[in-house]
């Protein structure tokens, strides 16, 4: 509807609080991590203008390259491994097995608790001298594996890492709601061919949700993998010797050294790291489609 | 699907693939449960059983004492319904704005229209972990730190871009000409959203309002971030002092953890239909 004379101020009066709100939380915001990113700062002293120093410094200081690292890694397991499983899942649970409501429910279980939760969980099951872990392992008579998971140099990071992967409900949802959009006449016709199961899920159902829903899930994901921060908080605090450390945990501990400078320029480098996850996804999926290829073809042909 | 298959005899293959199917199936709930029950049952034995004997043991009386313990001493109330306050009040502020605009986005076409929607979409995919800094400041400036303001606030603000995502999406299949005729009939800009359109968005604006609650209830970055009184702390910061508060007490942080979970759990069974969309129509449009 093309607003009316009387409708123009209604308009702008309903629209303002959302806008102010989009400015002061979300664009000033990020022009703030920019600016701030370049100077020496500690919130309260005169901020002097740095240069790139500050990015020189991160890049030193092997804490937060640990961090980087740990990033990429958390970003690449969750994208890659986190999500098939969910897609397994998904293509197993839309075909409705009996109870599928009931573990559909289960699976999701992990995405309403909350992290913080959920970490404090895993605190206790990865527990040295208490854990559910460890007791699982000595009471199947392999106690020599039995070992302080979180506080060894070699285990750490593995074990933060591991607990989460299994958590698939999340991401299987989402495809499982893609899933269902799927034309069934496709499926009866390669019944019909004799196709079992597992072929049409190879060549039906993967084909049919690889450039919606899991893409989007492997972005998501990624990015996701990117942000961790309680889960490392909570479990290990990024130790022992930054080897669980992740982007936010180090921009945290910066903000509580009042190094507002330094902070910031984490937090530009985890916006760009997030940026190029996106646009790498984005061109992985791409590769081997139809659509792109044509239109590369036709642009050499025009040249 | 399954009732127009044509059916056959069981191949060996077939079977294989049906072990491995309810073995993937099991195993990833077993995966989620086991560990759920485990935390449970720990919290119901003594220390000494939890301690000294079998992790599978179950306990010989259970102890219900122990959240008795859990309640009075972390003060779990207290934490409760902060997080109860915190999260109605900025789940209400969140929908009544992020309504507002989805009603002119969806319904008006204006100069700039496209270019809000574009910065609201762009809000959903911001990582909001990284503006920790100016959130920081931002609060602060506006004397808002250590109040139960500043986290509504902030808790209404960064929900805003998705809550317009949800609501809009609902609000763009109600056809045009309902609000044409109330138009003709004299019915003002007003008057159509209050009468015609917030009703029958209803269905969105529930699926956003509980997207929004359960972000807020499970929210602990900036909640840890912008209090530091014991007074003010949502349950989430509680959780962080359990291990301190109960050092050799485990069964009673147990019991404080389960406490912490549950409404979590019964709020998703309640509302799993609301959960499920909003947390899925996001993800597949966005």
């Amino acid at each position: 509807m093309k607003p009316t004379r009387s409708d123009r101020s209604a308009l702008a009066a309903f629209m303002a609080p959302a806008l102010i709100i989009m400015l002061v939380f979300f664009v000033i915001p990020v022009i703030y991590v920019v600016v701030v990113s370049v100077l020496k700062w500690n919130g309260i002293s005169t901020a002097t203008f740095t240069d790139i120093q500050n990015f020189a410094k991160l890049f030193k200081d092997k804490a937060f390259v640990r961090s980087v690292t740990n990033n990429v890694i958390w970003a690449l397991v969750a994208g890659f491994i986190q999500v098939p499983l969910a897609m397994v899942m998904a293509i197993i649970l839309s075909r409705k097995p009996a109870g599928w409501k009931f573990f559909r429910t289960v699976y999701f279980f992990p995405q309403v608790i909350s992290g913080i939760a959920l970490a404090t969980l895993w605190r206790a099951i990865y527990n040295a001298d208490t854990g559910l872990l460890n007791g699982l392992l000595r009471s199947i008579g392999l106690g020599d594996l039995a070992r302080d998971w979180l506080g060894t140099v070699d285990t750490a990071f593995p074990a933060v890492l591991i607990y989460w992967v299994f958590y698939v409900g999340y991401y299987m949802v989402i495809m499982m709601a893609d899933i269902t959009t799927i034309d069934s006449s496709y499926y009866e016709a390669a019944t019909i061919d004799g196709a079992s199961d597992f072929q049409q899920a190879i060549y039906i159902t993967i084909p049919l949700i690889k450039r919606t829903s899991l893409l989007t899930c492997v972005t998501l994901a990624s990015v996701l993998g990117l942000r961790q921060f309680e889960q490392v908080y909570m479990l290990t605090n990024g130790g022992p010797a930054n080897r669980t450390s992740t982007m936010v945990l180090y921009m945290y501990k910066k903000l509580q050294d009042t190094n507002y400078g330094m902070a910031s320029a984490s937090a530009v480098i985890l916006i760009i790291v997030g940026v190029i996850f996106i646009v790498c996804i984005r061109a992985l999926f791409n590769i081997g489609n139809d659509e792109v290829r044509a239109q590369k073809k036709m642009r050499r042909a025009v040249k | 699907m399954t009732e127009s298959r044509v059916h056959h005899k069981l191949s060996p293959k077939e079977i294989v693939l049906g072990i491995l199917r309810w073995f993937l199936i099991l195993f990833f709930a077993a995966y989620t449960l086991f560990p759920l029950i485990w935390l449970t049952i720990s919290s119901l034995k003594t220390n000494f059983e939890f301690l000294a004997l079998s992790p599978f043991a179950l306990p010989a009386v259970p102890q219900w004492q122990n959240y008795a313990n859990a309640l009075s001493v972390a003060g779990l109330g207290r934490m409760l319904l902060n997080s109860v306050f915190v999260g109605l009040l900025a789940t209400v502020f969140n929908v009544i704005v992020a309504s507002m605009s989805a009603y002119c986005i969806s319904r008006f076409r204006f100069n700039g229209r496209e270019r809000i929607y574009t910065l609201f979409t762009a809000g959903i995919l911001v990582p909001l972990n990284a503006l920790m800094v100016p959130y920081f400041v931002i609060i602060n400036k506006l004397g808002l730190y250590n109040t139960y303001g500043g986290m509504v606030l902030l808790y209404c603000a960064i929900g805003i871009p998705m809550s317009t995502f949800l609501i809009r999406g609902l609000m763009d299949s109600i056809p045009m000409d309902l609000e044409e005729a109330a138009y003709i009939d004299g019915c003002g800009f007003y008057g159509r959203f209050f009468h015609i359109i917030l009703p029958l968005s209803r269905t969105g604006i529930v699926t956003a309002a509980t997207f929004e609650f359960l972000t807020c209830w499970n929210e602990f970055v900036f909640a840890n971030l912008i209090v530091s009184s014991e007074k003010l702390r949502t349950i989430q910061v509680g959780i962080r002092y359990f291990t301190n508060q109960f050092s050799t007490d485990y069964v009673s942080m147990y019991a404080a953890i389960v406490i912490s979970i549950v409404p979590s759990i019964l709020g998703y069974i309640l509302f799993q239909e609301q959960i499920i969309s909003g947390m899925t129509s996001g993800a597949v449009k966005g």
